[in-house]
């Protein structure tokens, strides 16, 4: 069998990793501990394969890792952290949208437009302070089929797409804490929504107008995290843990 | 008890408790979990490159320069000083002066003190 060692090597990985590897999907929920192991089997990817096929989706090391990092930070040693990646790509089957008929007119025959939505990331932690934050990023491409007849009645048939990538976020403060509007307005493609109640639940939304470089996307969804946590600044002093 | 000085979270700030067991460079007491292997604190350690995620706490070298940016993409200073003030009260070994900052570090030398961080 080809590649043997290989696939030896990735049954010996984590199976959150495997999955990865294999189906490039990944779903589970466990403490930053466990995660811990998850990132530490990733980390050997690299040197233990090297088969093209078998590459991590290079939004693993871009943004999954350090997310799972930066949330390790934040959650008790006993709280969850919940995370449903799906790198297949818009391609994957399901994600397509109904295909409807625009109206056209002149040349151009039939104009067909269609919509891809890909939910790539979601995740949910319970943090150390009481509150629980969710993180949703979805890719939503718009396709068109255009079929145009030129003047010597010569067929022509031209597919556009345009990508734009919407990042939600929602922070349910612990029991009774309070938040307070940050002194200045978040920038203008973020939108902020509070919902008062038992728990405080703040959301806030981005649409980008394209997605991201893999360089920019972290720091695009930790731009949309940080700003929920704008609504409750930090302790100015004292040791608390 | 000298308390380790290290600043916690990365959203959610708050202060470890450990004991120290050495020193940064740049003064900050620091326990057996926030040292690394050349003796540094995690916010020195963090300037040095935190390229590498699958690093354990690579977040946290990774805090400082996320805060800097996010306070450049809000326009909003205040959210980058609340946190370069937090984590200065890290020096403050009393926990009752936290404005103190001349308490620890080599400030002000020109050599890679805590401002270079």
């Amino acid at each position: 069998m080809f590649w043997r060692k290989t696939r030896e090597a990735i049954g010996r990985f984590h199976p959150a990793h495997q999955r990865l590897t294999l189906e490039r999907t990944v779903s589970a929920s466990s403490v930053p501990g466990e995660w811990a192991a998850v990132l530490a089997s990733l980390s050997q990817h690299e040197v233990t394969v090297k088969r093209r096929k078998w590459r991590l989706p290079s939004r693993t090391t871009a943004v999954l890792v350090p997310i799972i990092q930066v949330l390790s930070e934040d959650t008790a040693p006993d709280g969850a952290i919940g995370v449903a990646a799906d790198f297949r790509g818009p391609r994957a089957p399901g994600k397509k949208g109904p295909e409807r008929d625009l109206p056209v007119g002149g040349r151009v025959r039939r104009l067909t437009e269609w919509f891809v939505l890909d939910p790539w990331l979601q995740v949910r932690a319970e943090l150390r302070d009481g509150s629980v934050l969710e993180i949703r990023v979805t890719d939503r491409i718009r396709h068109r089929k255009i079929h145009r007849v030129n003047a010597r009645g010569k067929h022509k048939w031209k597919t556009k797409k345009k990508a734009v990538q919407r990042i939600d976020v929602k922070r349910t403060l612990a029991r009774d804490a309070a938040a307070r509007r940050p002194g200045t307005a978040p920038p203008a493609w973020i939108r902020v929504r509070v919902k008062d109640g038992k728990r405080v639940a703040l959301n806030a939304t981005a649409k980008l107008p394209r997605v991201p470089e893999e360089n920019d996307q972290l720091q695009a969804i930790l731009t949309v995290v940080a700003e929920l946590f704008r609504w409750t600044p930090p302790q100015a002093s004292g040791r608390t843990a | 008890m000298n308390p380790c000085g290290a600043t916690t979270g990365f959203f959610v700030l708050g202060r470890c408790d450990r004991p120290a067991v050495t020193a940064c460079r740049c003064g900050r007491p620091v326990c057996a979990e926030h040292v690394d292997a050349q003796g540094l604190c995690p916010e020195c350690s963090g300037v040095q490159g935190y390229a590498d995620p699958y690093r354990p706490g690579w977040a946290r070298g990774y805090r400082r320069a996320h805060y800097q940016r996010t306070s450049y993409d809000y326009g909003d200073p205040v959210l980058y000083d609340t946190y370069h003030g937090y984590d200065r009260e890290g020096f403050d070994q009393g926990g009752d002066s936290g404005d103190d900052l001349d308490v620890g570090g080599d400030l002000g030398d020109g050599d890679g003190g805590w401002d270079d961080s």
